[in-house]
Order: structure tokens, then C-alpha cells, then sequence
């Protein structure tokens, strides 16, 4: 049977300019997803807590004013928690060379500003759907 | 996390067991995926851990959209964890009926609670299931039960007055009643008031709220008391803390009074007490419905009422409606009332008569009523019309009802 994708949009660090979160959240949840919502200022603990009992598929992070930087140890806190199977994207303000460093620490994915709401909700259905299929093999 | 994969080897199963027995948070979530999503595995994991689950007390939280019901749960479960309780929330959002999204926002009013270690929370959306919970969370609650949480908290989608199903499923109910709802006769009117164990009258901070209190109390002076306990009114303010610690032990001496695990004793699930959603329930599961544009209008025990706008695609060469598009209407209408008592049946004969040609843009209806039934066999007769009352087409089929049950509970005559 065909279910809906779950997803957390949140914020991590002090960063305050919640209007792009918001606006994917409610994007996300008009394309037909389940989406777990934060309100900004996150701890990676508790993130790290939320994601693993909601069980979700995917993680979008939203950044616009650096704290991006902390996503490597986002990363490394899931991995740790037996949760490294979920696919985090990160959006917002991005400089280019940052983008490789987050790549490489394991993010799936960077939206820019001016990404088109279609391409992110059919970006995180794929990428949900490839998670669901690693966790529950038929 | 292979321990926690949906695959349904037995030694997989036994190992998922143990991981949910001992507690580990990851097994604990990816198993209540199984169970939300239905996945093939979700049968044989919920009769593995029934057996252990039964010894939870569960707290339904119910009240009209706004009442502060996540703020009340977070500050309740705090006073618990003080207690030194392991404290599991289930909380329940609503699905868009439209496009079957959802934000599950519960948990961040749950503020503090959420980030404790000794608190576990998991939102569900609704997923188009009335009646305030979502269709899986009796499932989900046996579940938790086994992972051998002390209070288990279900969060119902902010309730109309008839939303009762959390009472089929809750040792201890509580109704929030914020001030300034309505008046003394609002008090005394059927339905959500009447499941409450504890009605609390939250925002206890607010003018109102003595009103409201008095209210209530005067509406209990009128009401036997139910399994032997009578309904408490109690004033909460989730802002100043005033009440919490009193609610907390008005759950205690309820479950020292009455018990815990009662949904057990109870038998039935919440989606058959209320057939209604049960079958609408059964047609939005069902793909060929889905295909061919027959709608659920109304349902109970022994009968079901279907819809279906004739459109292009029902039509055969001739330009009417395929008799086989008849057939499918009259068919589904049959399949929801011969399952409408809580078993599994299955259709074992059919005859239908075609009796009217119709067209595109004919709106049909299928009325199904059952004629007899017996423990093993029922027959049901189906009169299909066309708006103006003509009819298109009469059918009578007959099922053998097995022993299986829809809410995966016990099979009759099981010991």
C-alpha cells in the first residue's frame, strides 16, 4: 500500500529566519507528505532524538545564516544513533565551497536560494522512497 | 539497522522482539512504521508482542481543537517522569482529506518533555480515520505497552462531540473543557462529556474558569457512577502548574481503583465501534473502488450505501453503461455490509439482473441490506436506482463469514 513519506524540516543553531521553512513544510504537506515541523533553534541532541522515534525518511535543514556548518556533526550524531540511513538535504544560504564539504560529510543534497518548490518535493520523494525501500525490503 | 528491517524470518521477528523488550528507541520507532503502514510484516509482529503488553496505564487526552492538549500531555508527562515513570505519547494530527498530507505539530508544543530520555513520542496523522485516532493505534499502543513503558499518553485530533473512540481503547479518559465554551446546558448534552473519566477544565488560569468548574461539577451530581468510579472535575493551568500534581494522582488512584490494560477486557477495536468509519474505511483501501469511481455514502452492521457517477470509461460499445460496471457497484456495496460485523466474509454467489440501460453523467446508487444471517452464511439483497428512483439492476449475493477478524484480533473460538 502506498504511504505517505515522513519528513522533518527543522533549524539547528541560533539562526531565526524560519519563512523558508515554513513555506517548504507547508509545500511538503500539500504534495501529500507527513511532515514533523520544528520551530528554529534546535539541538542536534534533540533532532537526533526526533528523527529517530518519528522514524522518518528524510531531514531538511534550513540554513541562511551559517549554521549549515553544524550539519557535519548532525550527520555524525545520526550515524551514531543507528540512523545514518536517512537522507538529510540542507537549503538556504549555501556558499559553493561549503556545499562540497557538506556533500561530503553525507548530505544528499543542497537547494539554493530561487530552488523551485516542485523540484524539492520531487526531489525528497524519490529520496524518501529510495530509504523506505532500504529499510522495509519486500 | 538490519535488527529493525521489515523482513519477517522468524529469527528476524524473535530478534525484533527482544530489541522492543529491552527498550532500544530505534527498534521501538521502525516498528511502529510497520504497524502505521501496514506493511505484511505488522501482523505477526503485534501477535508477538501482545502477550507482554497489558500492564501500561493508558491515558487518552481528548477536547476541542485549541483546548491545549499538547500543553496539558507535556506538562502532565513531566510530572510523571518526576515520578520516576517511563512516559511513551502517542499524538495524533489530522490528515488533509484532500491531499493526505499533514504537519504533525504536537510535539513541539511538547517542549520539554520531548527532549527527556526517559519520555518517548511519536506523532501519527490521521490518515482520513474519524472518530479522533488514527486507524493502527491500538496496534501501536500494544507496542509501546511491551517496550514496557509505565503510562502510555494518547493525544486524540482535537475532537467534535462525538469523536468518542478513545474510550474503547483508554483505561482512564480525560476531556479538556476550557472556559468559555459554552453554557450549563452544553454540560449536560451526550457524547464526549459522557467518556470522561477526568474532565479538566485546562486554562484554569483564565476568568472563566471557576465557571466552568462549578458547571461541571453540578452536570456529575446527576450521573451514576460508571465501574465504580465517579468522574472527577479538576483545574489545570499548564502556565502556573496549578492542578498537575493533582491530576497526576487522580490517574493514580484511578489506576489503583480501576486497572490498566482494559482495552484488553473490552475486545472490540475502536474502528468497529464505530462500523460507520470501519467501512469507509474498507473503500478507501480498495483499489478497484478507487479505479472505478465507486464512492462509500453511508454504512452499519448488516448494510451499505455506494455511489458511482457514470463516466466515460463505464461505458461499452454501444454507448451505454457496462453491465459489469453495474455489477461492480452492487458487488462493492455487498462486500462492505456482509463485513460491516467485524469479520472477514468473503462472496461465495452472486445473480444480478440488468434492468435499465443508463448513460454517462447517470448518478447510481446501491443500497445493500442484509436478509439473513447465520453463524458461517449471509445473504444480502442489492437494489441499485438511477437518481430519479428507477431501478437499474437487482442483485442478491450470499458470503461464507470466517473466522477471522478485520481488527487482526483474536479469531473466534481461539482459547
Amino acid at each position: 500500500m502506498d504511504t505517505p513519506p515522513k519528513i522533518l524540516i527543522t533549524k539547528i543553531g541560533l539562526d531565526g529566519h524560519d519563512r523558508g521553512s515554513r513555506i517548504v513544510a507547508a509545500h511538503l504537506r500539500d504534495v501529500g507528505m507527513e511532515v514533523v515541523y520544528t520551530p528554529p533553534w534546535q539541538e542536534i541532541p534533540a533532532v537526533v532524538k526526533l528523527a529517530v522515534e518519528e522514524d522518518v525518511d528524510v531531514i531538511g535543514v534550513s540554513s541562511l545564516a551559517t549554521d549549515h556548518l553544524i550539519v557535519p556533526k548532525l550527520m555524525a550524531a545520526l550515524r551514531e544513533a543507528g540512523v545514518g540511513d536517512v537522507a538529510v538535504i540542507v537549503g538556504g544560504i549555501v556558499p559553493d565551497e561549503d556545499e562540497k564539504a557538506l556533500i561530503d560529510a553525507g548530505v544528499a543534497r543542497v537547494f539554493h536560494p530561487g530552488a523551485p518548490l516542485g523540484e524539492i518535493s520531487s526531489y525528497v520523494a524519490a529520496a524518501a522512497a529510495r530509504v523506505r525501500a532500504a529499510r522495509f525490503p519486500t | 539497522m538490519s535488527t529493525a528491517s521489515g523482513r519477517a524470518t522468524p529469527r528476524g521477528l524473535a530478534e525484533k522482539v527482544r530489541s522492543i523488550r529491552a527498550g532500544q528507541r530505534a527498534a521501538i520507532a521502525r516498528a511502529i512504521t510497520e504497524l502505521e503502514n501496514g506493511l505484511p510484516s505488522a501482523a505477526a509482529l503485534s501477535a508477538a508482542l501482545e502477550s507482554f503488553a497489558g500492564r501500561a496505564q493508558v491515558v487518552g487526552v481528548t477536547g476541542p481543537p485549541g483546548a491545549g492538549k499538547s500543553t496539558l500531555v507535556d506538562a502532565l508527562v513531566r510530572e510523571c517522569v518526576s515520578r520516576g515513570r517511563r512516559v511513551a505519547v502517542v499524538a495524533i494530527d489530522p490528515s488533509s482529506p484532500i491531499t493526505g498530507g499533514a504537519v504533525l505539530g504536537d510535539r513541539i508544543r511538547m517542549g520539554a518533555a520531548g527532549s527527556d530520555d526517559a519520555v518517548f513520542i511519536r506523532s501519527l496523522a490521521s490518515r482520513g480515520h474519524a472518530g479522533g485516532l488514527a486507524r493502527p493505534v491500538r496496534r501501536i499502543v500494544d507496542l509501546l505497552d511491551a517496550a514496557g513503558f509505565d503510562e502510555i499518553v494518547v493525544e486524540t485530533v482535537g475532537a467534535g462531540q462525538s469523536d468518542v473512540d478513545i474510550a474503547s481503547l483508554a483505561d482512564a479518559s480525560l476531556v479538556l473543557c476550557p472556559p468559555g465554551l459554552g453554557d450549563d446546558v452544553q454540560a449536560i448534552k451526550a457524547g464526549i462529556l459522557e467518556i470522561a473519566d477526568l474532565l479538566v477544565v485546562s486554562k484554569g488560569d483564565l476568568p472563566q474558569a471557576e465557571r466552568a468548574e462549578r458547571d461541571l461539577k453540578d452536570m456529575l451530581h446527576l450521573r451514576a457512577p460508571c465501574e465504580g468510579w465517579r468522574t472527577r472535575v479538576l483545574r489545570t493551568s499548564a502556565t502556573t502548574g496549578e492542578g498537575i500534581a493533582a491530576l497526576a494522582d487522580a490517574l493514580d488512584t484511578h489506576r489503583a481503583e480501576v486497572g490498566a490494560g482494559r482495552r484488553h477486557a473490552r475486545g472490540a477495536s475502536p474502528a468497529h465501534a464505530d462500523p460507520q468509519a470501519e467501512l469507509r474505511g474498507f473503500g478507501e483501501r480498495d483499489p478497484w473502488q478507487q479505479h472505478t469511481a465507486i464512492r462509500f455514502v453511508e454504512g452499519g452492521p448488516g448494510r451499505a450505501t455506494m455511489s458511482m457517477r457514470v463516466g466515460r470509461e463505464h461505458l461499452n460499445f454501444n454507448g451505454k453503461c457496462h453491465g459489469g460496471a453495474i455489477f461492480s457497484l452492487a458487488d462493492s456495496a455487498f462486500g462492505l455490509a456482509s463485513n460491516s460485523h467485524g469479520v472477514v466474509a468473503v462472496g461465495i454467489d452472486t445473480h444480478a439482473t440488468f434492468e435499465l440501460a443508463v448513460g454517462e453523467g447517470d448518478l447510481l446508487v446501491a443500497r445493500a441490506i442484509e436478509t439473513s444471517r447465520s453463524a458461517r452464511i449471509a445473504v444480502y439483497r442489492v437494489d441499485v436506482t438511477r437518481e430519479d428512483g428507477s431501478r437499474v439492476s437487482s442483485f442478491t449475493g450470499t458470503v461464507y463469514r470466517t473466522r477471522r477478524r478485520h481488527d487482526g484480533g483474536a479469531p473466534e473460538g481461539a482459547a
